[in-house]
């Protein structure tokens, strides 16, 4: 029933996990670490925008020939949120604890007002109409969620 | 599914900002009348000034937050979008601001033209607000806990705008009620009913979202509002025609306060930010108010000799320290993240949006929710020492809140120097072409 909503929102909370720790490894000074620990999040954000923007938007919007909706809306939020995601790396080379609260705090913020939108609205919406497509549909997201295909940056 | 399709129009920065500049007017006016009317305003809590300085608080600062942030929050969170929510926002702040001052000014003077002139643009305000909002929300499926406690708020604020209403003609004289009865269920209506209802369904998102911690447990989130609602309307049948069973249903009305402060404690402290800002104090103040409130409620059905002082706490706990507190950690997040999306938007990509924490300096912010604090301990101080802690506590509140609005002013001020920057690029680029 909300097989979409379920498995993408948990995607959400994983990436989460992942923001946390690069904030932590900040907050200990430890920027070697951090470091490391932004490339892992990063890569996750542009794995989870890829199985949106290549697998699960288009069937949604040729499903229901709502091409200039909510999707559209989402991969404008993509856009800003990867241009978020620049200037943390930056200010994460520079090694500046406090440019990097800053952007952090500006990112975590866009994100969730953009999961909540997608949990809230997107993802039952496509629970409602692509119902009979799961089998194939779910393996195709893990796929690009786990990284398998290749990154559209 | 209509109402779905452009969930990105987002109402225009004024909307909501018109609301959010002029609440902490109101909270500094609250102050003011307590220097004005010095100890006696707190000799009981219904004498006239009393009954004004709530209202400044409850109708003056928070309702219009809350209205303004709702009207911001409605396309987010539930994708349903108001019908010219700007259009909207002026008209309902229209009537709201000069509706919260008449009704003070009936408060005070007594005079029943100011009492009706008051329960008009309320009421006017606040129905058009329900009306926009309810038709926006009613075409989109309660998938959520979050959309079902949206809509189940705006029932209550009809019921708690109603019985003012009429409470408010009753103090014009025209009608003979049993006032003490209705504004008791009047303030239940609208502190539980519409207050914590809308309170829990924000926090069932914005804490495990923006603070990271674990969700809410799904069976409370998914029953909260529904039980509180069905357990007030029954408190308030009994309360109206005086049954008996009054006291267990206010007991267990308070029990569901209890049980989401407590909540909301254990689930903050597990959060997994490594800092803790003055937004995330705030929320945990104002769930320990909550739960001090709540005690103290229960301390007034036991020792009835006590009613007077531990009503006063209970309100002053409740509102300035619960619902303030909240309102005041959320605006730091709203009015930044605002500033940053409008500059961003308009910025097109070519010109950076500065970081949210530009927009308004840590410090001011840790230093003005302190101010806040000490506003708080100074007026709860004030309730048991009125002689002495009367005034400073006035002049806690009139500082506390002329720096939150100093504070807001600063994001729009720089917002405005930003938007100067972006059109200077604009033209730059356009003359270049």
């Amino acid at each position: 029933m909300d097989a979409i909503t379920d498995f993408m929102a948990e995607d959400h909370r994983s990436c989460d996990a992942l923001f946390v720790a690069v904030e932590q490894a900040v907050a200990r000074g430890a920027w070697q670490a951090a470091g490391n620990e932004f490339r892992r999040f990063h890569d996750a954000m542009l794995h989870h925008f890829a199985a949106e923007e290549s697998v699960l938007f288009p069937l949604f919007e040729q499903r229901t020939g709502m091409y200039r909706g909510p999707t559209q809306v989402m991969r404008g939020e993509h856009s800003q949120i990867r241009q978020l995601l620049s200037a943390a790396e930056s200010a994460l080379a520079e090694s500046n604890a406090d440019d990097y609260a800053g952007t952090a705090e500006t990112l975590l913020i866009m994100l969730q007002q953009h999961n909540v939108k997608e949990e809230n609205v997107l993802y039952p919406m496509c629970d409602q109409y692509l119902a009979d497509q799961l089998e194939t549909l779910l393996p195709e997201l893990q796929k690009q969620i786990a990284g398998e295909e290749r990154l559209s940056r | 599914m209509q109402a779905l399709l452009s969930f990105e129009q987002a109402p225009p920065f004024a909307a909501p900002l018109r609301f959010f500049l002029t609440a902490p007017l109101f909270a500094m006016l609250a102050g003011m009348l307590l220097l004005w009317t010095g100890p006696g305003l707190l000799a009981s809590r219904w004498t006239p000034a009393a009954l004004a300085l709530t209202h400044l608080i409850t109708v003056g600062f928070l309702l219009q937050v809350m209205l303004g942030a709702m009207i911001q929050i409605l396309p987010v969170v539930a994708g349903a979008n108001m019908l010219r929510p700007g259009l909207l926002a002026s008209l309902v702040h229209a009537a709201i601001v000069p509706g919260a001052l008449l009704l003070t000014a009936g408060f005070l003077t007594f005079q029943p033209l100011a009492y009706w002139l008051a329960a008009i643009l309320l009421g006017g305000g606040a129905l058009l607000f329900v009306g926009v909002a309810g038709h926006a929300l009613f075409v989109v499926p309660s998938t959520n806990p979050t959309i079902r406690g949206l809509k189940l708020s705006l029932p209550s604020l009809t019921v708690t705008v109603g019985l003012g209403g009429s409470l408010a003609a009753g103090l014009a004289g025209s009608l003979q009620l049993p006032l003490q009865q209705l504004a008791s269920i009047h303030l239940t209506w609208g502190l539980v009913g519409w207050g914590v209802i809308l309170l829990a369904t924000v926090a069932f998102v914005v804490v495990p979202m923006f603070q990271i911690t674990p969700p809410y447990p799904a069976w409370f989130a998914r029953s909260f509002a529904w039980s509180l609602l069905t357990l007030l309307c029954c408190w308030s049948l009994v309360a109206g025609w005086q049954w008996p069973g009054g006291a267990l249903l206010a007991g267990a009305v308070v029990l569901h306060v209890v049980a989401f402060a407590a909540l909301t404690l254990h689930v903050q402290s597990r959060s997994k930010r490594a800092s803790f800002d003055a937004t995330q104090r705030l929320w945990q103040v104002a769930m320990l108010c909550a739960l001090a409130a709540c005690s103290v409620w229960y301390a007034g059905t036991t020792v009835p000799e006590l009613d007077d002082r531990l009503e006063w706490l209970c309100g002053v706990l409740a509102l300035l320290g619960g619902f303030m507190s909240v309102t005041i950690g959320m605006l730091y997040k709203i009015v930044p993240f605002l500033v940053w999306l409008h500059l961003q938007n308009q910025g097109a990509g070519r010109v950076l949006a500065p970081s949210m924490h530009k927009v308004i300096a840590a410090r001011q912010i840790e230093r003005q929710a302190q101010s806040h604090f000490l506003s708080l301990a100074l007026l709860l101080a004030a309730v048991v020492w009125p002689e002495w802690l009367a005034y400073p506590a006035g002049l806690a509140i009139v500082l506390a809140n002329g720096w939150l609005l100093r504070n807001l002013l600063a994001a729009v001020a720089f917002y405005r120097r930003h938007r100067l920057r972006i059109a200077a690029v604009a033209s730059a680029d356009g003359t270049r072409r």
